[in-house]
């Protein structure tokens, strides 16, 4: 292969791959995303999900609007191709499915607390807990990525690692969920807007 | 001696085959191929939004199914946020559990399944039976020891049913179809409540 082409495969690599932060790199961006956390009460953004399945052409991509409003109440509302919102509010998860109501009692299952905090969590991307994560942090170009690594045995079942890329403000811009088999869920946030007005209806049921 | 001749025939009738009981015309036709198309296009990712009812309960997600090569589907069903609920693999005659979530993970709830979408997946069953119905033909097979009944217009099949000492115990329905690809499909499950509802997205 002439030498230009292995010089081309090298400055590609060198400009896609991610550079391990150092550690005051590390904790200069926790102290940013937490204080960002706290200021942030009310986030409205649109996202698109893309569901990777190794064995399919193509993802399956969907997508929808979030709302979130401090303390803890989340909607997740899927748009195209299909109508399906989920609200996590006082302990429940509320659905409506193409207008088929539904709701759970999360207090009463450990998975599905467990999910739901991640959920606020990961949304605000405030997840730098050490005793539920192993954590890598990573510089890609102008964004950071940090790799949560489960260490609940439970958790490690369904998930094998979430990646949270944050752009330089300290805003979550991705959050990607990898399955112990590899596939993975991927989901990008765009038109956030912060700390607007967000009334408890967008919320309701 | 009357009530006794009534329940004679009753019994008779209870006993029937499902063809008997639909008064289905036996034809004969020279070659009994047909084939199910619906997932036999590998270049397609078959996608569909589905709506669940089980024990009058209602659950959602995506269900997803692949022809991987010849004789080899994959069937998955994650939840609107991308978890996996459950991933399995018909290969030749085997069936394959890649993944079920642990709460699922019950013997009888998977092989309901396993028969339910080997159903959907099976492109060449052997048909020993063919019938007129109207203006429909319907070809007869067994799949798990159990008889299905494709009902055909020209050659494409609009339903499928699973009898049972010659009743409807599974009744399956496709609709909007093409050659590939059917866009609406529904399991309904007689004896149980369980109704499977897909919509292709």
């Amino acid at each position: 292969m002439p030498k230009i082409v292995y010089f081309i495969i090298f400055i590609a690599t060198a400009l896609s791959a991610q550079t391990k932060m150092s550690i005051a790199e590390a904790n200069a961006l926790k102290a940013k995303v937490k204080t960002h956390a706290i200021e942030t009460k009310t986030i409205s953004s649109d996202f698109t999900q893309y569901k990777h399945l190794d064995f399919l052409s193509s993802d399956i991509v969907t997508t929808g609007k979030l709302a979130f409003k401090t303390p803890n109440m989340v909607k997740w509302e899927y748009v195209k191709p299909f109508q399906y919102s989920v609200v996590f509010k006082n302990e429940r998860l509320y659905i409506n499915d193409e207008g088929n109501k539904s709701n759970i009692d999360i207090g009463a299952s450990e998975q599905f607390k467990k999910l739901n905090d991640l959920i606020v969590s990961s949304v605000k991307g405030d997840m730098f807990d050490e005793s539920e994560f192993v954590i890598n942090y990573y510089k890609k170009q102008t964004n950071s990525e940090v790799h949560f690594i489960p260490k609940n045995k439970k958790l490690e079942k369904y998930i094998k690692a979430f990646y949270i890329t944050f752009n330089p403000k300290g805003d979550v811009v991705e959050v990607k969920m990898i399955e112990p088999s590899n596939d993975y869920t991927k989901i990008v946030f765009s038109n956030k807007i912060l700390n607007s007005s967000l009334p408890d209806e967008v919320f309701a049921h | 001696m009357r009530y006794l001749l009534i329940s004679f025939c009753f019994s008779i009738l209870g006993c029937a085959s499902y063809p008997d009981k639909n008064n289905f015309v036996k034809r004969e036709v020279p070659d009994l191929v047909l084939k199910n198309t619906y997932f036999s296009d590998k270049e397609q990712d078959y996608v569909y939004k589905a709506n669940i009812d089980v024990f009058n309960k209602h659950f959602g997600g995506i269900f997803i199914v692949k022809k991987i090569t010849d004789n080899n589907h994959r069937v998955v069903f994650t939840t609107e946020m991308g978890n996996k609920i459950f991933d399995f693999s018909f290969i030749d005659e085997n069936f394959k559990v890649n993944y079920i979530l642990e709460d699922l993970n019950k013997k009888i709830l998977i092989n309901i399944l396993k028969k339910d979408f080997k159903v959907l997946t099976e492109e060449s069953p052997v048909f020993f039976n063919a019938y007129s119905f109207d203006k429909d033909t319907v070809f007869e097979t067994e799949m798990y020891n159990k008889k299905h009944y494709y009902y055909t217009i020209n050659n494409q099949i609009y339903k499928i049913i699973r009898s049972g000492k010659g009743k409807e115990k599974v009744v399956f329905t496709f609709k909007d179809t093409s050659s590939f690809m059917a866009d609406v499909i529904k399991i309904e499950h007689k004896n149980l409540k369980f109704t499977i509802n897909l919509k292709s997205i």
